[in-house]
């Protein structure tokens, strides 16, 4: 994938990667980022132009400055869609993506073409709290968000203990990104979205993990109430990182869905 | 030097087996833990020993805010620097302080603080914590990612109520007011900003240097006088007969301390944005994230028994001796000009609080209050101006 920095006319800058050709679809990544090698989106950038900008806060903690809330993030990707022309793209988002995605097809319903939730945090329901991803050790993060460990370790293998600078810049790499997260979910990842998924009209396809522990599968009848007969599948065998743990599955349930 | 009584308010009816058997002392620890009824004895005894401590002679009396947790019980500081307002005279009230972020509008806090240092005839102190990531993150739900953004804004908003004579208006980030004008007014005149610091540590004076000699080197950087009252360090302190009595009198309550005060769940120190990225980057973390955090230093807390303390300097104690030879240590080290001591800790029950406070009082303070006595303490404040009601 090609990694660009994007400037809007205001002077914001966004860190993009593209890659493939064809209709544009929009990737917005989960909790961990982007890794290095991405294998489902080349799996999607073979029928796809695929976008993938890296969400405010994730290289740079100071694009957090000017986002402070859920309804200025929808309007800082709809800033971004607009500057790269994007005229109604696929809006695929995953975990922490698949909130923005529908935040943005609910803030901006025309903007969106086709939505697909991969495991989208944004709902909330007493009965099935979401897991608190910052109320554990670092260290043990992952095994709340990972069914397949060998599928964390080929896709975001940690550095090695001899090298401290790799480490540190691992750490420091961590942290941003969760506190990025943090400042959209804390401490609830009900931030009204419950209220605007009505208002989304593109068709939307919902995918869980069987065996989430973050988000539980549960949740996809919570968003399937509030959208207009959506695609519903739910991938055994997977959890909260099922792009990156089942991506034959989730690229095959994708290529479906868009036809 | 200047010597400050601080008192945690331990709940001191934790279980033997409390470590085992349940996760955390914060957040989660179980209600039922708590009893009432023993609960009105304990904050009694509590307030008796601070008030104590002012007959004794000590400069200030410190309490500070802790939320959902039985390591201190005491979710509001301000309804315990009132009672002290009432029951003493002479000693400053060392509020250390208000967690302002937490409080919406924070003109609450400047609010209170006004009405102690009023109550209290000019005999407040007010200090401004961001609070701890159990407090603030965890049990009252402040956004680690802009939590200190909110605090800074919420401190400038109070040091600005105070200062100005007329209404004003303030457009924060996170607070709007179209008319901010506090009643009552405190006594004292607030200080310009400046650089005053204390650091809280548990794990002893050592450990604190680093963190003491980056503030120093700050301050030599902004070319400001390196006057010790700028600073304050607490230190858990422990003086008897001999060495040997103050094990037999200190060890249990003590490893009370270390052992189940702060058993707290690894997963609430160090939530993501609690700490700065400048922070992490430096190295630097949390006292308590750093012991916490480490599964390793976790089970080497649990192991410890009182030479552990002592080697490490996380209590000092023994006889008058001892303990004035190590503060002077610290003194050397660290240049304080303010000594807080914690001489309740853990499950100690209150005569035992009560000997350590007198010993002190009259064996260690005096040799030690020459210290630093070359430098004039320009932010402490002037002798109570007190109406005819007082």
């Amino acid at each position: 994938m090609t990694p660009e920095t994007v400037r809007l006319p205001d002077g914001r800058r966004w860190q993009v990667l593209t890659a493939g050709r064809g209709p544009d679809l929009l990737w917005l990544h989960g909790v961990r980022g982007i890794p290095a090698h991405d294998p489902l989106l080349q799996r999607l950038a073979t029928h796809r132009r695929v976008i993938a900008p890296l969400a405010p806060g994730f290289g740079d903690a100071d694009e957090l400055e000017h986002v402070g809330n859920v309804h200025d993030l929808a309007l800082a990707y709809d800033d971004l869609r607009r500057h790269l022309g994007l005229e109604r793209p696929v809006v695929v988002g995953h975990s922490f993506g698949g909130m923005i995605a529908a935040e943005l097809a609910a803030h901006f319903p025309d903007a969106v073409s086709r939505l697909v939730l991969l495991a989208p945090f944004g709902l909330w329901d007493d009965a099935r709290p979401v897991a608190d991803i910052f109320a554990v050790p670092a260290p043990e993060v992952d095994s709340l968000l990972w069914h397949d460990m060998t599928a964390r370790d080929a896709l975001w293998p940690a550095a090695p203990a001899a090298d401290p600078k790799a480490a540190g810049a691992q750490i420091i790499a961590t942290a941003m990104a969760m506190t990025a997260v943090a400042k959209f979910l804390w401490p609830i990842p009900d931030k009204g979205l419950n209220r605007r998924l009505k208002r989304i009209t593109a068709r939307a396809l919902l995918v869980f993990g069987a065996a989430d522990a973050v988000v539980p599968p549960a949740y996809v009848a919570a968003f399937a109430r509030h959208l207009r007969q959506p695609e519903i599948a739910v991938v055994d065998r997977a959890g909260h990182m099922l792009p990156y743990e089942r991506t034959d599955e989730v690229a095959a349930l994708i290529a479906r869905f868009l036809g | 030097m200047k010597f400050h009584f601080f008192h945690l308010m331990p709940y001191p009816n934790l279980p033997a087996d409390f470590r085992e058997k349940y996760r955390s002392v914060w957040i989660d620890v179980p209600a039922r833990l708590y009893d009432p009824v023993d609960g009105h004895r304990i904050y009694h005894e509590y307030l008796d020993e601070l008030a104590f401590a002012e007959a004794e002679g000590f400069d200030g009396l410190c309490v500070n805010e802790h939320h959902q947790n039985a390591y201190g019980l005491m979710p509001s500081p301000n309804l315990m620097a009132a009672i002290l307002a009432r029951t003493t005279t002479r000693a400053k009230l060392v509020l250390m302080g208000n967690s302002v972020a937490l409080y919406n509008p924070p003109i609450r806090v400047a609010e209170e603080m006004a009405m102690l240092d009023v109550l209290s005839g000019g005999r407040l102190i007010a200090g401004f914590p961001v609070g701890t990531p159990m407090d603030s993150v965890f049990a009252y739900g402040e956004n680690p990612a802009t939590l200190r953004d909110k605090y800074r804004e919420a401190v400038q908003l109070i040091l600005r109520a105070w200062r100005e004579p007329d209404v004003f208006a303030f457009n924060g980030k996170y607070t709007q007011l179209r008319y901010v004008n506090v009643w009552p007014r405190p006594i004292q005149k607030c200080l310009e900003n400046d650089f005053l610091y204390a650091n809280l540590s548990y794990f002893g004076y050592q450990e604190a240097q680093k963190v003491m000699d980056g503030f120093w080197q700050t301050v030599a950087r902004h070319n400001v006088e390196p006057n010790p009252y700028r600073a304050g360090f607490l230190q858990f302190v422990g003086v008897a007969d001999s060495d040997a009595e103050a094990e037999k009198l200190y060890a249990e309550h003590a490893k009370y301390f270390w052992q189940r005060c702060l058993h707290v769940y690894g997963g609430y120190v160090n939530p993501p944005g609690y700490t700065s990225l400048a922070t992490i980057k430096a190295g630097i973390e949390g006292q308590v994230a750093r012991i916490i955090s480490r599964a390793g230093a976790r089970a080497e807390l649990a192991k410890m028994g009182w030479r552990d303390f002592i080697d490490r300097g996380y209590l000092v104690a023994g006889s008058p001796d001892t303990v004035v030879d190590r503060l002077n240590d610290l003194a050397d080290k660290l240049r304080v000009g303010h000594l807080m001591v914690l001489l309740q800790f853990g499950n100690m029950p209150k005569e035992t609080a009560l000997y350590n406070t007198q010993r002190f009082a009259r064996e260690v303070m005096p040799r030690l209050r020459p210290r630093f006595g070359e430098w004039e303490d320009r932010w402490w404040p002037a002798t109570p101006k007190q109406g005819a009601a007082a």
